[in-house]
């Protein structure tokens, strides 16, 4: 009897909100993939298909080819990967050294690489634009490349200082007490337990850089080099939606962050309680 | 010790490996513009930038079938198309100015014109066009319009496409219902009357009350004042007390006669409430003919204009036109006009305004025979040809037109809709923003 309460207590405070909350941020992405998948016919149809009653890949084989999304996927993934690259570069070595050495203005230089993130991202585009037009980088990947590396930086950095402080310092110590460099501490003792850390910001980076839109938008004049968020909305006509190729470019863009998360979730949320805890 | 060296010559590696990787990517986008930056001559090939101003999937394969007819014709210039997304395509021709990197051909609303001219971005285009082959075809009263509506009175902008505000109706349901189109206001609201069966989830009418609720407004009071825009003494007729009666009358009709969702209503949400058949009419415009196609059964639904005034007059807001204009940075404006004149061709205009469902401007195109066949764009021809249709002109001239519209209008409706402001509240606010608006720019410009 009293077991049997225990399991009832169970399912209505842990498993039914559990599931109420699973439900309510996996409809839209349901949705998303049943749309995908109906012929353009079907898709405002009522009463509605909560299921394709004629599944199709249409959607993905038009968004795929005939909207370009193969170039704007790979345009993406290039500017993505590129960007976690520096980011994570530079972010662990100036991590490193704001978690492990004492200089003068180290605060103020904190305090600096916060505020940089209080300016809004709408009122960079102009001064962005101006500059790289000069360098001669509009339309080049490059450009997204180091605005989002310049943007991503200082909250990385305060990100995997946390992490770096995280490790003790005795560990480092002992390792060149046994005869390693500085460098080889670093790479042998302080990376491995670091690794958390290094994917949990290469995700978040990359999420960013992923979804970024408005800069992407501005600092491209060509085609053939937009990103995917700027591919996805121009699907959006003003007179004209086309629900099942949005929907199906959609479903495309979401794969390598699904992707990603699922690798990175047991690093992520190691990597999210040590930075508490720091 | 080796071991040391070995590792920070990695470090220093990677690092010169990145900076030489920015290096390169610099200098190679910078000699292909050198390249591009060459003066031209006549026949030496020439590329010129085009963007459109609202992508989508239909019209962007439309305007590379456009390219490539006008690129088969003119072998030595070739056209890079962009597509922006319509959302934000003002803010990216606004970045593009203010950093002077502005493509060469663009098309361009109507209401960009007077701002984008007064911000020296385009070339005037009288000259080219009274020597064209098109001079004298494309629609008088909209290039006159073009001309009117910038500070120095001059042409910045060809019109390639007209639109006109319409009201969608379910022939159908009117015909088993028993009620007449709708040809007054009387009519028209009558007829939402009639048409609502909230049993069977049925509505008479929608509402825009979410984005761009204000244009859909502003189109009806005029429709049905057939007032100016402006009165005699230079102030806004917005709350004249035949605009109060009517918005009264007409946001009355919400959650009555109307979806409750239409408060919150843009384009998309309205468009999808006809489509699907929960409304009987919807007030858009002759470009939505695409998506009710495709939605609903043929002969189920058409097009008619915007009920006549009391006098018996159709009134339409001026400037409803989509133009091509040429940018003042065009390192070869000749090549850049030929485009414009090609997309203004009778043929080219014939394949983009079938597609899109648009009203033509060239005259040429009108004895086609999709223009004979098509509905919608034959109701659009009897208004705008008709003598006694009045065309009424919005301020589009003023820099925060458009703002005013975003920032007071559209919240302005939502107000009155949800109880929170009366109607004489919400238009004495939309007219003194406007009358401020005017006031400004007159003394800017000393007008």
């Amino acid at each position: 009897m009293f077991t049997k309460n225990k399991k009832m207590d169970r399912i209505l405070t842990l498993y039914l909100p559990l599931f109420m909350m699973l439900s309510f941020t996996l409809f839209p992405i349901y949705w998303t993939i049943n749309t995908a998948l109906k012929p353009e016919g079907d898709i405002v149809k009522r009463p509605l298909q909560y299921l394709p009653a004629n599944p199709t890949v249409e959607n993905f084989v038009y968004s795929w080819t005939n909207i370009g999304f193969a170039t704007f996927f790979k345009n993406s993934l290039i500017v993505g990967i590129s960007t976690v690259i520096v980011v994570l570069i530079c972010s662990t070595l100036s991590g490193y050294a704001l978690a492990r050495y004492q200089f003068k203005g180290k605060r103020s230089f904190l305090l600096m690489l916060l505020c940089t993130q209080f300016i809004p991202r709408s009122m960079m585009i102009i001064p962005l634009f101006i500059i790289f037009k000069n360098l001669g980088l509009i339309s080049s990947p490059l450009a997204l490349i180091i605005t989002y590396t310049a943007i991503e930086i200082p909250f990385t950095t305060i990100l995997m200082s946390g992490f770096i402080s995280n490790v003790p310092k005795e560990l480092e110590e002992a390792a060149m007490i046994d005869g390693c460099t500085k460098l080889q501490s670093l790479r042998h003792v302080v990376f491995p337990l670091l690794l958390p850390g290094i994917v949990a910001t290469g995700v978040f980076t990359f999420i960013y850089t992923w979804n970024e839109f408005l800069i992407a938008l501005m600092l491209t004049n060509q085609q053939s080099k937009f990103t995917l968020p700027v591919g996805l909305s121009s699907m959006l006509g003003e007179f004209n939606v086309n629900y099942g190729a949005l929907a199906a470019g959609s479903v495309i863009a979401l794969i390598p962050a699904v992707i990603l998360f699922a690798y990175a979730q047991k690093h992520l949320v190691n990597g999210m309680g040590g930075a508490v805890k720091g | 010790m080796f071991k040391r060296k070995w590792s920070t010559s990695a470090l220093a590696m990677t690092m010169a490996a990145s900076l030489a990787l920015v290096g390169c990517g610099g200098s190679e986008e910078t000699s292909s513009n050198t390249k591009e930056k060459a003066a031209p001559k006549s026949d030496e090939p020439v590329t010129i930038t085009f963007w459109d101003e609202n992508a989508g999937p239909e019209r962007t394969p439309l305007w590379e079938e456009v390219i490539k007819q006008f690129e088969e014709k003119n072998p030595n210039i070739d056209v890079e198309y962009v597509g922006i997304p319509n959302k934000s395509a003002k803010s990216k021709y606004d970045a593009a100015i203010a950093a002077d990197d502005l493509p060469d051909v663009g098309s361009v609303q109507t209401t960009w014109l007077p701002e984008f001219s007064i911000r020296e971005a385009l070339l005037p285009l009288d000259e080219y066009f009274e020597k064209s082959d098109i001079n004298g075809k494309i629609n008088p009263s909209a290039i006159e319009f073009n001309k009117k509506i910038t500070q120095d009175n001059k042409l910045y902008g060809i019109p390639y496409a007209q639109n006109l505000d319409t009201i969608w109706i379910r022939t159908d349901w009117f015909e088993e219902a028993g009620v007449e189109e709708p040809d007054t206001f009387d009519e028209f609201f009558t007829a939402i009357e009639k048409m609502t069966d909230k049993a069977n989830n049925r509505y008479g009418y929608t509402i825009r009350g979410g984005a761009g609720g204000s244009f859909q407004l502003q189109r009806l009071m005029f429709a049905y004042s057939g007032l100016d825009y402006f009165n005699e003494d230079g102030k806004p007729n917005i709350n004249a007390p035949e605009h109060v009666e009517f918005v009264e009358k007409y946001l009355s009709y919400y959650e009555d006669y109307t979806p409750k969702s239409d408060i919150t209503n843009g384009y998309k949400e309205m468009i999808a409430g006809f489509d699907t058949g929960v409304v009987a009419m919807v007030h858009h415009n002759v470009g939505s003919y695409g998506e009710h196609k495709k939605s609903l059964p043929e002969g189920s639904f058409k097009t008619i204009p915007l009920p006549k005034t009391a006098d018996g007059k159709y009134v339409a807001e001026g400037g409803n036109a989509v133009n091509v204009a040429v940018f003042k940075s065009a390192e070869n404006p000749d090549a850049a006009w030929k485009f414009v004149e090609f997309i203004n061709s009778a043929e080219a205009q014939s394949t983009w305004n079938e597609s899109t469902g648009q009203i033509p401007t060239n005259s040429d195109v009108l004895s086609d025979e999709w223009v004979q066949n098509a509905q919608h764009i034959k109701v659009a021809f009897e208004v705008y040809e008709n003598p006694e249709t009045k065309l009424y002109e919005p301020p589009f001239y003023l820099p925060d037109y458009r703002s005013i519209l975003d920032s007071i209008v559209d919240p302005g409706i939502q107000s009155v809709m949800s109880g929170k402001m009366t109607t004489q509240e919400f238009l004495d606010e939309w007219a003194k923003a406007i009358e401020d608006s005017k006031a400004k720019y007159d003394e800017t410009f000393k007008k």
